[in-house]
């Protein structure tokens, strides 16, 4: 019975959660009765399943709430915004009785009456007497705990319809446990690792090489799941805010729209619980302190709605949450009198101080600026609380404000456990990882190509006709100094969230990968050079390094963006001729070739068995990435690795294969246009040779693809194996992405651009009309065709191929 | 009374950890170096999937690394989450204290004095009895100034 009433507590919660999002869209369009099945479900299965546990004052509630609900959705009544309390009432007291039950307390007597007196059902009365249908009225004095039998065969049928509702199926589990099975994981990963190295070395066999495979595919599933398994996306964190922003901002008088932004950002559920009160509290703070009341904002020529902002962004492996409202902002003025008078700095220091660093007064104990001390927040425990909670975790919190425009509050959370993109590097012969969010590029520095120079002591590199400064790794770290000289070795450039851009000199670039960033000592992060620790396959732990630090170490942050530049005359003349620069190479027929440089994103190489040209385009697989492949030489390809230029116009890419890449160069001669070569804008002199430019307007126009992997429409199958294993890589083939759900005749088709089924499902679905908001694509199971019928034999390749084509171009017009 | 402690030596002297505390013995294996550390902090290295920080026991207590020969075997202890490999000269035994760790006047000189919690009377003698946690903290002021972030 325990762990019955614990699943009915669990699973009531979590359906409040999810309902409580709906509520409020709902409220902001009463009209909108789709919103109102998430809340009714949720009444409903709470009836359902009071019923079997014996709660009739939760029955009665729930039963209330779900006919005023009922009445709605048959559009017998209009939902208003007292209806809206009256359903919010009557859900706040189920959640409260819910937490006395787990609790195993009584909930106090009374105020049930009220709550559904407002809610105004006309039918009030038979509602009552119906709703308790399998409770006798006496029972409601028996204890809770004493329902132990009976009623064996209504559970079934009352929980019934929260199985068959479409919530997703979930069971709670301890964090250690999850953290066993993941260490497990991990170990076995290892363990496998060391036993494919004893594999090699014994040589090939077989029988034992395949099933070896076998495992390694199932293990690295097994992985990616147990990792998932801790995370959870932040929304599940914005699933309450609207309601608490309703809520508060209706108690305050004030008009407040929620904004929620990256909700998809995923860091570790332990995580998630530690930042849920900070947020909520610079939430409150944010409507009481910072949002006027409506009136003011009008008068301020403001819109009388206020807008709050949550955004989140992973960057590296911190979390930025950054909570903005377009209040009043805060009052320096008053910030720093207020923190002269409770003591907390001197006048003399006030004076000192900047404005920046007056606004960080607000997260010192004891400090409160409101006139008056409300219920909400305001009285002197708030933000001191919040940013020793953030700091408990390693995070840190900032503000800053603009007099009259708004409040910007911004979050860093480090994630404890997160898999991020990593590059490992080498220097002095030590490996460490540099998160791959920071990096902008990765230049094999030739010595004259960067142009490597030392002034003073700093060191710096010349990029897009910037000077950037340079960090020599081993030199950063103390380490003994590498074999390889200043000028050769390799330079990550990486860009800061500050936007600053600088170089770190490695030796060389080892690998790159998914890190599983694990925390380190207090010893060691005190040092400030590392963010985390990572393994590498072969099980040895290496250093990530905190880049963000490492540059703040060397002065490279800069709040104001005073950025190193060449002097203002040589920037704007070199930007002049940027625009007239272009990268030299030889392409596959020995055709000297140049390409403008603002196209050229980088230099990739790929492995011939990475290339394939089967189709009337030539594709290469470039970081997971299937791009357009032109220039290929017509026969075989000439090695097995090939250089290609990765050309980019903003939203498509391309690659163009070069046989030889020389250098950028300035195109000072006349270009003269050429009509022969549809591919070639124009021919000019660079030195003493003709030099074919190319015309990306043409080459993209041709050949340019958005990255396949970003762009490919969503296709949703029928339910069978047919479809899964025979059907499923045609369509895959086709361009499109399988969906997960499949296209079982149902009205709910909004997840998919495409829409395979079979005939009678078709029928079925037409039947119902059901409409479709998808495009379909209707197969039959014989060849022959009825006149007149849009169906396609569900082995005619051909038509098969054609439609799903059709459907494509069709769907890219749309978009 | 019967609590179990491990019996270890560090810098030649004969000292005792509490067994519960001691969540494991490894062979010691690659220890990646951490740059810019302080000193008794001898690097990284990974138990399974684990990272543990390797702690010089004898330079943790002020001592030099090069007068004592260590062991390839470290004692595993975990501190508020974090999990340290200490590095030290001998694991011999495991024991029963006969009794509680005390003290003695006249202190176990400014080195130890700083770890240990007591002196404790084993089967096979006296041992120092040690706190995990100021072994791990290191010497007071180790001489290096970490820069901040400016």
């Amino acid at each position: 019975m325990d762990d019955l009433l614990a699943d009915f507590v669990a699973e009531t919660r979590e359906m409040l959660e999810a309902s409580e999002g709906e509520i409020i869209a709902w409220e902001a369009d009463p009209a909108d009765t789709a919103r109102l099945d998430a809340i009714f479900r949720f009444v409903h299965t709470v009836k359902g399943n009071c019923g079997f546990f014996d709660f009739p004052r939760l029955a009665r509630l729930s039963h209330a709430a779900e006919d005023a609900l009922a009445d709605c959705r048959s559009n017998r009544r209009s939902a208003d915004s007292a209806l809206v309390t009256a359903v919010l009432a009557v859900v706040d007291r189920i959640a409260q009785m819910v937490d006395a039950i787990e609790a195993g307390e009584d909930f106090p007597e009374g105020g049930d009456d009220d709550l559904i007196a407002a809610l105004g059902n006309d039918n009030e009365d038979d509602g009552a007497m119906t709703a308790p249908s399998p409770l006798p009225g006496p029972v409601q004095d028996q204890d809770e705990d004493g329902d132990e039998d009976g009623n064996g065969a209504e559970p079934q049928a009352a929980r019934r319809p929260s199985a068959s509702s479409g919530v997703q199926r979930s069971i709670r589990l301890p964090v250690d446990l999850l953290d066993r099975v993941m260490s497990g994981v991990s170990d076995m990963v290892l363990a496998r690792n060391d036993l494919g190295h004893r594999l090699r070395q014994a040589g090939n066999q077989p029988t034992i090489d395949g099933p070896f495979e076998r495992l390694t595919t199932i293990l690295t599933d097994v992985r990616d799941a147990i990792t998932r398994m801790r995370m959870q996306r932040i929304e599940t964190l914005y699933a309450a805010l609207p309601r608490l922003v309703r809520d508060l901002s209706s108690e305050l008088g004030k008009q407040v729209m929620i904004d929620l932004e990256g909700g998809d950002v995923e860091l570790d559920r332990e995580m998630v619980e530690m930042i849920r009160d900070p947020l909520t509290h610079i939430i409150r703070n944010a409507i009481d302190h910072g949002i006027e009341p409506p009136g003011d904002r009008l008068r301020n020529g403001k819109r009388e709605i206020a807008m709050l902002t949550i955004a989140a962004r992973q960057a590296g492996n911190t979390i930025s949450i950054v909570v903005s409202d377009d209040g009043r902002g805060l009052d320096e003025e008053k910030i720093g009198a207020e923190a002269v008078k409770t003591g907390l700095i001197s006048a003399e220091e006030h004076a000192a101080m900047d404005r920046e660093k007056v606004f960080q007064l607000i997260f010192e104990p004891g400090f409160s600026t409101a006139d008056a001390v409300s219920n909400v927040s305001g009285r002197g425990v708030g933000l001191d609380v919040v940013r020793e909670n953030l700091e408990k975790v390693g995070g840190s919190i900032k503000v800053s404000s603009t007099p009259g425009v708004g409040t910007l509050f911004t979050l860093q959370i480090p994630l404890t456990l997160s898999i991020i993109a990593g590059l490992t590097i080498e220097a002095s012969g030590q490996r460490f990882a540099i998160p791959q969010s920071y990096i902008e590029e990765i230049i094999h520095c030739s010595g004259k190509a960067l142009d490597f120079t030392r002034v003073g002591e700093i060191a710096l590199v010349t990029f897009r006709g910037n000077r950037v400064p340079c960090l020599m790794l081993s030199e950063v770290l103390g380490l003994k100094g590498s074999a390889i000289t200043e000028g050769n070795r390799t330079m990550v450039l990486m860009r800061l969230a500050s936007g600053d851009l600088f170089a770190l000199a490695v030796d060389r670039i080892d690998n790159h990968g998914d890190l599983v960033v694990k925390p380190l000592a207090p010893a060691v992060m005190k040092t400030g050079f590392y963010a985390g620790s990572t393994l590498l396959d072969d099980g040895q732990p290496i250093l990530l390094l905190d880049v963000t630090n490492i540059a703040a170490m060397h002065g490279l942050v800069s709040d104001a963006r005073t950025r190193l530049a060449v002097p203002e005359g040589t920037e704007q003349a070199s930007a002049a001729k940027n625009a007239q620069r272009a990268m030299l190479f030889s392409d596959h027929d020995g055709r000297l070739c140049a390409v403008r440089l603002e196209l050229v994103q980088r230099i990739e190489t790929a492995f011939a068995s990475d290339i394939e040209r089967s189709g009337a385009t030539a594709h290469a697989v470039i970081d997971s990435t299937i791009l357009p492949l032109v220039g290929l030489p017509d026969g075989p390809l000439p090695s097995d690795k090939l250089r290609l230029l990765r050309l980019s116009d903003g939203n498509s890419e391309l690659l163009y294969a070069a046989r030889e890449i020389e250098d950028a160069v300035e195109l000072s001669s006349e270009l003269k246009p050429v009509k022969d070569d549809p591919l070639v804008e124009a021919i000019t002199l660079v030195g003493a040779r003709t030099v074919s430019l190319l015309d990306g307007h043409r080459l993209f126009a041709l050949h340019g693809e958005a990255p396949r992997t970003t762009a490919r429409p969503v296709c949703r199958l029928p339910d069978n194996d047919w479809a899964r294993s025979i059907l499923a890589p045609l369509v895959r083939s086709a361009g499109y992405d399988i969906s997960d759900q499949c296209a079982a005749p149902s009205g709910d088709s909004e997840t998919s651009d495409l829409l395979i089924l079979f005939e009678e499902d078709y029928e079925v679905a037409a039947a119902l009309e059901w409409t479709f908001n998808s495009q379909v694509i209707r197969l039959r199971n014989l060849p022959q065709a009825a006149a007149d019928d849009e169906t396609i034999y569900r082995y005619d390749r051909d038509a098969l191929l054609d439609a799903l084509g059709k459907a494509r171009l069709a769907l890219g017009g749309k978009k | 009374m019967n609590d179990l402690i491990v019996m270890i030596q560090i810098a030649g002297r004969r000292c005792a950890l509490p067994a519960r505390e001691v969540q494991s013995v490894i062979e010691l294996g690659t220890v990646t170096p951490v740059p810019q550390s302080p000193d008794h902090i001898s690097g990284l290295t990974a138990m399974r999937s684990q990272a543990l920080t390797v702690i010089d026991s004898r330079v943790a207590l002020g001592f030099s690394a090069d007068e004592w020969s260590t062991d390839s075997r470290a004692a595993v202890v975990a501190i508020d989450g974090h999990s340290y490999a200490l590095v030290i000269d001998a694991i011999e035994d495991i024991a029963t204290a006969l009794g509680e760790s005390g003290e003695v006047t006249g202190g176990f000189g400014p080195e130890w004095t700083r770890v240990a919690t007591g002196m404790i009377e084993t089967p096979t003698g006296p041992a120092l009895m040690l706190n995990i946690g100021q072994l791990i903290a290191g010497p007071p002021n180790d001489g290096k100034t970490f820069a901040a972030a400016a």
